[in-house]
């Protein structure tokens, strides 16, 4: 028997498999976790059930919704959202996507409801690839049926299908070079936007085939596969979102484990909802042990920089106006307003103040938390089960939103270790563990008939009259906001501000990561645990299903939607979600519409991560500059300096009469953000020749190589390749006309091979080895484990095989020894000879020096000087290291 | 700096000011405020109308849906209103609102319609997740449905068309589900059944009511077994199969007893039994549904299959039958019959009944006490139903159909059995 089950579950897993591969590839690929990948799988199965009912053959329709609409739909995400996203702070990665799981099947289902086709719901029977019905067949003593053989086929061509890809194409070299250094990939030529582009087609098209494969089993359900998302995140997880072979592994062995759990454990029946468990339960420990985040630390998301106030400029009292005004007319409204949209109005701010736990652990602990509704619906139940077992009513809501704290408290130690998208995961299972075992036990949420619970009473009015409940709340929530504030400016706020952007340097300074963090969300489950009972209070009753852990997505995109680093968010999100129902029944929309706008706001989120009300400021802000730009008078930009103007290159008339000049920065301007680095740099370089870049720490070398490569676009000035104005060209356009940047570090792949990292550059590794033994014989080790020395060798070796025409090399003797510096700079002057132009940048001066025919000295973001190497002398040295003249 | 935190403590100082204010500008306008319907006319009540509207589940994450049920209910308001009405009053159906099988969806939904629309009562609910018990009874707001779950049961307020299906344990659990069917097969001696649910504490509950329902007739019980994940099929059936199978010491069981809502679940079952060799008789209460006969694998899956609805089947011969029949199409023309149709129209009927036993003085005080007064009343369609006594129990009747050559039968009409507490 358990050779059946065994046999029989490699089926199941197989689906697991295909769309936990998906999943792994394009995370890998781009960075981004799609959490919309179950609900891609569900449009290619609803796609192909109404191609079936409209007549076409079976093969053909899943042929068409396979391999054209799912890789189709994948590469208009990619154009519409995941390309911006990928640049976006992790926070909105994931709202954004979790929009995406809302919006898509509600975009599906309400194209079926408006062009008239065969309803998509629990009446809809898809069937399977296969023939209808499915034929049965014994296989080595199994009973399986055709679909499950098909499916289990398929899945083996795909898999197979997929390693010959990735391993034997040179797509699939590319999309691993992205995978393993993006930046770098760019450097070489990899147009790293394209492979995206190919990562998310590749991706969508399995998750529509897991999606068709699926339909005959489960149906034309989205809630389905977001189930069937949780088990191959599982997968994915195992293969610790990196190797597709091992989540694919890890998938057929999840669907055995699902089938031997469901054979065997009847001892577990008594406790409801545990076995159903099970995937969650793995996808926890999974987390838990395997997924320490290698490179940041709980949760901190040191991209995600706060972003620039630009109301500070605007009086206090200006600031506070629209929300004073709108306080204001919110108990105008509530004074005089009909009963039945004050109670609206009441149940708006209830969200809001739950909301405010989200600014809490969100906006400033940049941790994204799933199981908000889990805290919330925990504290409600836990305050009604304390009420109804005879405790004092105040006694049981402080119970209920202890009950709340304690828990987050048990989130946050695993918090600890694990780091952004891992954390969210966590608290995925965590949500999920709570809906499906804990409130099913009947002693804590009392079955699904739920406890009652009275209305608070305040003395001279109580809760039951929603004016009461609004005026209540605006008390909670300005209290929230008070808190939020003075935990901003307090010394603990500072702390977690700290921890958060930079949790190295924080721990250096003594401030305890931990601390912070477990206060902040021990804070923010209080938070969500008070909003709440008083959900609960204000709805006199509350039931296991009342929040379900799938309202704490939606809340959180309505949330980050409005902005998450503000209060006004909160209440500015709790009052639209409360309101969005009503609206659409006024307009006799369909629901399918408020999910897809909440959806569409990931689309938003991806170009504006801070939110709509950031969004309005930002753009006044700018109206404010343009107008100012406008009112005065034309000066010429401060940027452009004068000093540039005489440029000393023509101290070498003599080179540039020989040969003209090849690549050429022309009056560079070019910086980060608001910071200008480069303020007007000039240097052009000839065909075999070596210029020596030199300069102190600081000076703006690395950023003009950067901005050289393409890697950095400028502010002003040109950049010249053989005449031709390249400026706007992006990296990989500028790697493939011959302009190759050697990185500061190594500039290898340490995932590839060494031949894998040759094969970038070139299509034949042979010559590479011919000159260079010692990378022939370890052709096969990943570059990581080769020493630094020989890591510097393989950067530049396809240099020597296919010369570029430009070759930019950063700090190339960098923490190498003597006698490798000695062989790094033999290659410099071989390439010198064969006509390459070099720009060496380097901190230390001798060995440039030795090889340089012209040298520039760069300080402060300005070449001070340029000249031939004959010209320079100690006292030019120390001048241009030391800024005096 | 010292400036702007002034300013800042000035500023909460002036917030908190205003809320304490607002507060007891609050405090006094509820104060003032009397509660609502203080003699005179009951809301949603005229000379010549009464409002009612529903709540329905009519989309759901999962699909759902009991739309359907709006259409019976306007049928027989329809009916109602041809008829001249009720005490001289027509009905004024609002229609249904949506909950979207969420609990607080549905409860804003009744306060929509309470609060806003004005409804006299609430005609038809029917969702399984129904959030808007506790403010329909505290408002002393009559509601009529289907009562699946435990939040209609021991109300005054909630009346299920046939009585409260989810009775707290000591209180009467069915049984005709088992003595039909002992009927059906001549006799349940030495027959052993199978109980199937899902990993979830609604659908475990209804295997406790089921198999006492089996076992009160007389079957010999097998196994009950609550494995199945609840939120979406499982993609491998033979696990599940093989107990299923070797339950009977061994051998497969007489009867299997299916206590899972979803067509797909069901079908998946079947016709994993099936391909096992299954030969026994299937049941459940959920497949009743014309639509499944559409598409030919679940038609072949559910063959011979022994559905049992809460109603008297649509190919019954019954007058009521026919009216119910005549009246669906008048507003629905073509329109397949479905069991939410069905509890949607039985649910408005009880409604008219109790109306014109109220009487022309009509008020929610007065209907509520005539209904919960000793209430009684017989009809072929749904059996009968008592209150209060079904406020805590079902009604104790059921039908039989059987799936036979591609098309429903009546294999046992509409019958009511004494109910035994339930353990």
């Amino acid at each position: 028997m358990i050779a059946g089950y065994i046999l029989s579950g490699l089926v199941t897993g197989a689906v697991f498999a295909v769309m936990g591969a998906g999943l792994t590839l394009s995370y890998a690929a781009t960075g981004v976790f799609n959490f919309a990948h179950g609900a891609v799988g569900f449009m290619a199965a609803l796609l192909f059930y109404q191609c079936d009912r409209a007549g076409l053959p079976p093969w053909l329709s899943a042929l068409l919704a396979v391999g054209l609409f799912a890789p189709a739909l994948g590469y208009l995400l990619h154009r519409a959202m995941f390309r911006g996203l990928a640049r976006a702070g992790e926070t909105a990665q994931i709202v954004a996507t979790i929009g995406l799981t809302i919006a898509l099947p509600a975009l599906g289902l309400l194209a079926v409801d408006l062009l008239g086709l065969p309803p998509a719901d629990a009446t809809a029977l898809p069937r399977g690839v296969g023939p209808h019905p499915a034929a049965a067949l014994d296989v080595l003593g199994v009973r399986l049926d055709t679909d499950q053989l098909i499916t289990f086929a398929l899945s083996a061509l795909t898999a197979a299908g997929l390693w010959a890809f990735l391993r034997h194409t040179p797509y699939g070299l590319r999309m691993r070079a992205s995978v393993d250094r993006r930046r770098l990939a760019t450097l070489r030529g990899v147009d790293v936007d394209a492979t995206s582009a190919l990562a998310w087609m590749l991706g969508s098209g399995l998750a529509g085939l897991a999606g068709v494969l699926a339909v005959p089993v489960i149906g034309l359900d989205a809630t389905a596969y977001t189930v069937l998302l949780f088990a191959s995140a599982t997968a994915a997880v195992f293969g610790r979102l990196r190797s597709v072979p091992w989540t694919f592994a890890a998938g057929l062995g999840l669907g055995v484990v699902q089938n031997l759990v469901a054979g065997y454990t009847d001892f577990l029946e008594e406790v409801t909802g545990l076995r159903t468990a099970v995937p969650v339960i793995l996808l926890f420990a999974g987390l838990v042990l395997l997924n320490r985040s290698r490179e940041r630390v709980a949760g901190s998301t040191a991209e995600d920089a706060p972003p620039p106030d630009h109301l500070a400029a605007v009086p206090l009292w200006r600031r506070r106006l629209p929300w004073a005004l709108a306080l204001a007319a919110l108990l105008a409204f509530t004074a005089a307003g009909p009963e039945y949209y004050v109670g609206v109005a009441a149940n708006g701010l209830v969200l809001a103040l739950i909301f405010c736990s989200f600014v809490v652990v969100t906006g400033i602990g940049g941790m994204v938390n799933l199981a908000q509704a889990s805290f919330a619906a925990m504290a409600a139940l836990a305050c009604g089960w304390a009420y109804a077992s005879g405790l004092p009513f105040f006694a049981a809501i402080l119970l209920g939103v202890l009950a709340a704290c304690a828990v987050g408290l048990l989130v946050a130690l695993p918090a600890l270790r694990l780091g952004g998208r891992v954390l969210t995961l966590a608290t995925l299972a965590l949500a999920l563990l709570a809906d499906q075992v804990l409130f099913q036990v009947d002693a804590f949420s009392n079955g699904t008939i739920g406890w009652p619970l009275p209305a608070l009473s305040l003395g001279f009015a109580d809760t039951s009259d929603p004016r009461v409940r609004v005026v209540l709340l605006l008390a909670l929530v300005g209290l929230a906001g008070l808190l939020v504030r003075n935990l901003e400016r307090s010394a603990s706020g500072r702390a977690v501000l700290a921890v958060r952007s930079a949790p190295a340097a924080a721990a250096t300074s003594g401030l305890s990561a931990p601390r912070a963090k477990i206060t902040l969300f021990v804070l923010a489950s209080g938070i969500a645990g008070l909003g709440g009972v008083l959900f609960a209070v204000s709805k006199e009753s509350i039931t296991a299903t009342d929040l379900p852990a799938f309202s704490g997505f939606v809340w959180l995109a309505v949330v980050v939607l409005q902005g998450v680093r503000r209060v006004g968010g909160a209440v500015l999100g709790g009052l639209v979600a409360a309101a969005m129902p009503e609206l659409l029944a006024t307009w006799g929309l369909s629901a399918h519409v408020g999910a897809i706008l909440f959806g569409a706001g990931g689309v938003v989120l991806a170009r504006h991560p801070d939110g709509v009300l950031a969004q309005f400021a930002e753009s006044r802000h700018r109206r404010r500059l343009r107008r100012q730009e406008r009112e005065r008078p034309a000066t010429p930009s401060p940027a452009a300096s004068l000093v540039v103007e005489e440029p000393a290159d023509r101290a070498s008339p003599a080179v540039e009469r020989e040969e003209p000049v090849l690549f050429r920065l022309e009056n560079v301007v070019a910086g980060y953000a608001d910071c200008t680095v480069l303020r007007g740099v000039e240097l052009s370089v000839r065909p075999g020749e070596v210029v020596a870049l030199l300069g102190a720490n600081g000076a703006g070398k690395s950023t003009a190589c950067a901005v050289a490569a393409g890697d950095l676009p400028v502010a002003a000035g040109r950049v010249l390749l053989d005449g031709r104005d390249v400026t706007a060209w992006p990296a990989h356009r500028r790697a493939r006309a011959g302009v190759l940047l050697a990185p500061e570090g190594r500039g290898v792949f340490p995932g590839l091979t060494v031949d894998e990292n040759l094969r970038t550059w070139l299509d034949d590794p042979a010559p590479a080895y011919e000159r260079m033994p010692q990378l022939a014989a370890r052709r096969g080790v990943p570059a990581g484990a080769l020493s630094g020395g020989e890591q510097q060798l393989l950067t530049l070796a396809p240099a020597l095989v296919r010369p570029p025409r430009v070759l930019i090399a950063d700090e190339p003797s960098l923490g190498l020894a003597p006698l490798v510096v000695r062989q790094v700079f033999e290659v410099f002057a071989e390439l010198r000879e064969r006509g390459v132009a070099l720009l060496l940048v380097e901190e230390k001066a001798t060995e440039a020096l030795a090889v340089a025919d012209r040298v520039a000295f760069m300080r402060l973001g300005r070449i001070t000087w340029t000249g031939p190497r004959s010209e320079v002398d100690a006292d030019r040295l120390t001048a241009a290291y030391l800024g005096v003249s | 700096m010292v400036r702007r935190h002034h300013e800042v403590r000035r500023s909460a100082a002036a917030l908190s000011g205003a809320l304490a204010v607002t507060l007891l500008l609050a405090g006094c306008a509820a104060e003032r405020r009397t509660p609502a319907a203080t003699g005179g006319a009951a809301p949603g009540v005229t000379a010549t109308t009464v409002k009612v509207g529903g709540v329905l589940t009519k989309t759901s994450a999962s699909g759902y849906s009991t739309k359907d049920a709006e259409i019976g209910a306007r049928a027989r308001f329809e009916r109602a209103n041809a008829e001249g009405g009720v005490n001289g009053r027509k009905i004024e159906f609002v229609g249904a609102e949506d909950d979207g099988q969420d609990a607080a969806k549905g409860d804003a939904a009744a306060r929509k319609l309470v609060q806003k629309d004005q409804v006299f009562a609430l005609v038809p609910v029917h969702a399984p997740n129904f959030g808007g018990a506790a403010f329909l009874e505290q408002q002393g707001v009559p509601w009529f449905g289907w009562a699946t779950g435990p939040q209609w049961c021991g109300t005054r307020t909630g009346f299920g068309y046939n009585g409260c299906l989810a009775p707290r344990k000591g209180a009467g659990s069915q049984t005709w589900w088992g003595r039909q069917m002992a009927d059906l097969l001549g006799g349940a001696q030495g027959k052993s059944v199978y109980v199937q649910t899902t990993d979830s504490s609604g659908s475990k509950y209804g295997g406790t009511t089921i198999s006492q329902s089996f076992a009160a007739a007389g079957f010999e019980l097998a196994g009950v077994n609550s494995g199945l994940p609840a939120a979406a099929p499982p993609p491998d059936w033979l696990p599940y199969v093989n107990k299923i199978m070797t339950s009977d010491g061994g051998k497969a069981p007489d009867v299997v007893v299916s206590v899972i809502a979803g067509t797909k679940f069901n079908v998946g079952l079947y016709s994993a039994l099936k391909r096992a060799g299954y030969r026994g008789v299937l049941t459940d209460a959920t497949s009743y549904d014309a639509a499944i006969l559409k598409d030919p694998a679940s038609a072949q899956a559910m063959e011979g299959v022994v559905a049992a609805p809460m109603f008297e089947p649509f190919e019954s011969t019954a007058p009521e039958i026919a009216a119910f029949k005549a009246d669906v199409e008048k507003v629905a023309p073509g329109a397949t019959l479905t069991q939410h149709m069905a509890i949607g129209y039985w649910a408005a009927d009880i409604f008219l009944d109790l109306l014109a036993k109220t009487g022309k003085d009509l008020t929610r005080e007065k209907f509520l006490a005539t209904a919960n007064g000793g209430y009684s009343y017989e009809n072929a369609g749904f059996g009968r139903i008592r209150f209060p006594q079904d406020h805590t129990e079902p009604n104790g009747c059921g039908a039989l159909v059987k799936l036979e050559g591609g098309a429903f039968k009546v294999a046992k009409s509409m019958k009511c059995f004494d109910n035994v507490p339930l353990r």
